[in-house]
């Protein structure tokens, strides 16, 4: 295909909201949301899902925004962490504040995201569980053990 | 600090010559002090500090913050020294200054692991001179004497009548009066808020998406570009065909830059795009043919090569080795490393007539100020530079090329611009830390003591390529990053000592990586103890002893990390040990790292980490450093390397270039010692002993000695 063939308006609801975002529907969900949508929350690490900054969910399921073609999600729903919670206080983003998880911060979307979809499948995941879900999720500043502890700690306080 | 130690704080070699060192400002009017400052502001009252009329208190951090959570801390110096309650303190990235750089190299920058070891008294200082014109503006107006006043939660109080004033309402009148030259500062026993862990500030903003990184920073008005860059070091660009991407909608422009174009749109998609498919072409250099075999080969030859230089040669190596009993020989080789931070390259730049501003996720400002001058033709004073939270550092930051990138777009398009680099450009373009190589020897007693031991390294010079006109001119080629851990510790007596290093030339760039020279130097030389551990029949523990046997803070530091990581006890089934130590930038750590190893499957279970880093601030910060620095070493000797095929790197996205993930991260337990010694840095210094521990335990487990890295080049994963 090529590009800038079908420009237009892709219709769908982000965060509860209904948008219409003028853009290309090759353009991946991450820079739609980005550039377009003006949500900075979701990060740019890879570009080729290997990293987990840019995930989201549509439709409650965890997808790496910078492999989701803005075409293909007309009329879904697609939630970031800035909506995660309307006060920023689900009890992951709890966890991870009485849990002092972040140092740089820039993964932390994607790892919290992940780890919603996480708990949102399984009240109390194991060591083993929590290590297969996130394990698509790097952290250079290697989190790691403290992100471990901040899921058991929201599993245990929700 | 006399001058003395700050030479050795800056981590440069004596023969420095003094830059002209920032003096404090002699006591003069504050508010003449600030203005023109650009940190200045309402209620200013020193370089770094401003205080409100509702008493909040901003601070302007001469430091990143970057994840090492230097921010908090300096908050908490502030709020302890000042009086005043934590939570009204707020710190906003600094603009470069001359209170906001470090010295001697007069520079505003965070490297070094000098957030609070460089900045804590100085910081203390500047507030302390700030609560001494709070007082006297307060005994003017009550009519008493200064020393009749107490401070506490952001008033100055006069016990004796009851009368309170808060800070925010004496500003006015302190931001007249002379600072202080020599202030009282709190002794250890008066501080309140530091020494106790408290939550970072900046971390709620961390899990909701409303931290402001620097490539999230947005413009009116702002183009969006994507550089794509030559893979091979050194090649330039040699033409492009703009028509190539004649088809992407929105696209701007295409820029050409030294070794690349940057691609300019309306959104990034459509500049990432075109970034990715434009004809570029570039032009060949001498090193097009630069392979990792070759690399290898220049590495091996340094080892024997005839220069070299020799910052260390205590007593006679020679001696030493002709009357051993035995000598211990072997060589280890480690590869290029990549940062790889979670953040790409990023910088933002908008130029207005004469003034520029820039954002970038930096750890330089001064040349971030210096790059956006030059190339916009103004003076650097009129380039204001922002530093947003920033998506990672470890020494990748202190090279500003994207700024300089960013202000040639933002000049060509006349308008602001946001350059960010791809990931595969991160890869392939970046600066790393040095491939090396070592060839060690010991002279060991009859009694299986050390009595000499001399190193021989080959690699690159990372001071080369970072401050050139130092380690040319002044340093004269004696790069102190290379030795670094070895050459500029005294704590292992190891009888006589010979270090040298031979410069490596090769086309890649390379930089500092956190714990730069001691992330190849530890594990060269704690890697070779173990080995003459087990010629000598001893434990590798106790062979540290008897190195350290005459140093009482770094055999408290080594014991603290063997007894807690119960070290000659017996552990679980499978489970081995190895122990390391290092000395680097004035902390002390020891590590003990519990492995097992399953066919070629080796597992760290735990890693206990001792550190001395003199005294702390932020006690959770430590922790958190020692859990990432132990998750940040293990990826990169367990996992990680760059190698060279046709002049490039053949790693260009993760896929190729692995990190630890989370099933492999071991359970880390960290012991702080609080020595009251001068503050060392934390950092870093928690990151080269767990490689040689790693490496101990495996050895301990299969008797296999590992003297190259990354472990999966042995077929080993974790």
């Amino acid at each position: 295909m090529h590009h800038g063939e079908e420009p237009g308006v892709i219709e769908l609801t982000i965060n509860g909201e209904a948008r219409r975002l003028d853009a290309d529907a090759d353009m991946p969900l991450l820079w739609a949301l980005r550039d377009i949508a003006g949500l900075t929350g979701t990060k740019y690490g890879c570009g080729i899902a290997q990293c987990g900054a840019c995930t989201v969910h549509v439709d409650g399921v965890p997808t790496r925004a910078c492999q989701a073609r803005l075409g293909d999600l007309a009329g879904k729903r697609v939630t970031t962490i800035e909506g995660l919670h309307p006060e920023g206080r689900h009890p992951l983003q709890l966890a991870w504040i009485a849990e002092q998880v972040p140092q740089c911060g820039f993964c932390q979307s994607g790892q919290i995201m992940a780890a919603a979809a996480l708990l949102a499948e399984r009240r109390r995941p194991s060591d083993a569980e929590i290590d297969a879900a996130m394990e698509g999720h790097l952290c250079r500043c290697g989190t790691y053990q403290r992100i471990r502890a901040a899921i058991h700690h929201a599993a245990a306080n929700s | 600090m006399d001058r003395r130690d700050l030479l050795k704080a800056a981590g440069a070699a004596l023969v420095v010559p003094l830059a002209a060192e920032a003096q404090q400002a002699p006591p003069r009017v504050i508010t003449e002090a600030a203005a023109g400052s650009p940190n200045g502001g309402p209620g200013q009252l020193t370089a770094f500090l401003r205080i409100g009329a509702d008493g909040r208190v901003t601070f302007a951090s001469p430091v990143t913050e970057m994840g090492q959570g230097t921010h908090q801390s300096h908050a908490m110096i502030v709020a302890d020294e000042l009086d005043v309650p934590l939570s009204a303190v707020s710190v906003i990235a600094g603009q470069p200054e001359p209170a906001l750089r470090l010295q001697p190299v007069n520079e505003m920058y965070s490297g070094a692991s000098f957030g609070i070891r460089f900045w804590h008294d100085r910081i203390r200082r500047a507030c302390a001179q700030a609560r001494g014109a709070l007082v006297e503006a307060a005994a003017q107006r009550l009519g008493v004497s200064a020393g009749e006043l107490g401070t506490a939660e952001g008033r100055v109080a006069h016990a004796a009548s009851g009368r309170a004033i808060p800070y925010g309402e004496l500003v006015e009148a302190a931001a007249r009066l002379p600072l202080a030259e020599a202030p009282r500062v709190k002794p250890a026993a008066e501080r309140r808020i530091t020494g106790r862990a408290a939550p970072r500030f900046d971390i709620p903003a961390k899990t909701n998406g409303g931290a402001v990184f620097g490539s999230d920073v947005r413009l009116p008005g702002m183009a969006h570009a994507v550089a794509r860059l030559s893979p091979v070091f050194g090649a330039e660009l040699d033409g492009f065909e703009r028509g190539s991407i004649a088809g992407i909608r929105g696209i701007v422009d295409v820029v050409p830059l030294k070794n690349g174009v940057a691609v300019v749109a309306e959104t990034t998609w459509a500049a990432m795009e075109g970034a990715r498919r434009i004809a570029v072409r570039f032009k060949p250099t001498p090193e097009s043919a630069l392979d990792s075999a070759e690399m290898s080969r220049r590495l091996r030859a340094g080892l024997d090569a005839p220069e070299a230089v020799r910052p260390r040669n205590d007593g006679d190596i020679d001696a030493a080795l002709a009357g051993a009993a035995r000598v211990i020989e072997a060589t280890y080789e480690v590869p290029f490393l990549a940062h790889a931070p979670m953040e790409t390259e990023n910088a933002t730049v908008h130029i207005q007539g004469d003034r520029v501003e820039v954002w970038s996720s930096t750890q330089h400002q001064d040349w971030c100020a210096r790059d956006a001058a030059r190339v916009a033709g103004v003076p650097v004073g009129n380039v204001r530079v922002n530093t947003p939270m920033t998506g990672g550092g470890f020494g990748r930051r202190l090279h500003t090329e994207v700024v300089e990138q960013a202000t040639i777009v933002a000049k060509a398009v006349n308008r602001p611009v946001k350059l960010i680099w791809t990931r595969e450009d991160e890869f392939a373009q970046s600066c790393w830390r040095p491939a090396f190589a070592a060839r060690l020897r010991a002279a060991v007693d009859s009694q299986g003591r050390i009595t000499g031991l001399h190193v021989r390294a080959a690699g690159q010079s990372v001071m080369g390529d970072y401050r050139p006109a130092l380690f040319a001119g002044p340093l004269r080629g004696n790069d102190p990053f290379s030795l670094q851990s070895l050459a500029d510790s005294r704590r292992y007596a190891f009888g006589a000592l010979r270090a040298e290093w031979h410069r490596v030339q090769a086309a890649p760039k390379v930089w500092l990586w956190r714990s730069v020279g001691g992330s190849q130097i530890c594990y060269f030389v704690e890697s070779f103890l173990d080995e003459v551990a087990t010629a000598a029949g001893k434990d590798p523990y106790q062979l540290r002893r008897e190195l350290l046997a005459a140093d009482a803070r770094a055999l408290r530091v080594l014991d603290t990390a063997a007894q807690r990581g119960g070290w000659g006890t017996p552990a679980e089934p499978g489970r081995h040990r190895g122990i390391a130590f290092v000395d680097l930038y004035d902390s002390l750590v020891a590590q003990v790292a519990e492995v097992s190893v399953t066919g070629n499957r080796v597992r760290v279970h735990k890693v206990t980490v001792a550190i001395d880093c003199g005294d702390v601030v932020n006690p959770d910060s430590v922790e958190a450093q020692m859990q990432g620095s132990v998750v940040w070493a293990l990826s990169s000797m367990a996992l990680e390397g760059v190698t060279l095929k046709d002049g490039a790197a053949e790693q260009r996205n993760f896929d190729s270039y692995p990190i630890l993930r989370m099933g492999s991260a071991p359970v880390v337990e960290t012991h702080i010692i609080r020595s009251g010694e001068r503050l060392g840095g934390v950092g870093e210094p928690g990151v080269p002993p767990l490689a040689p521990a790693v490496c101990g335990a495996i050895f301990a487990a299969t008797g296999r000695r590992i003297r190259s890295l990354p472990l999966a080049a042995h077929g080993l994963s974790v």
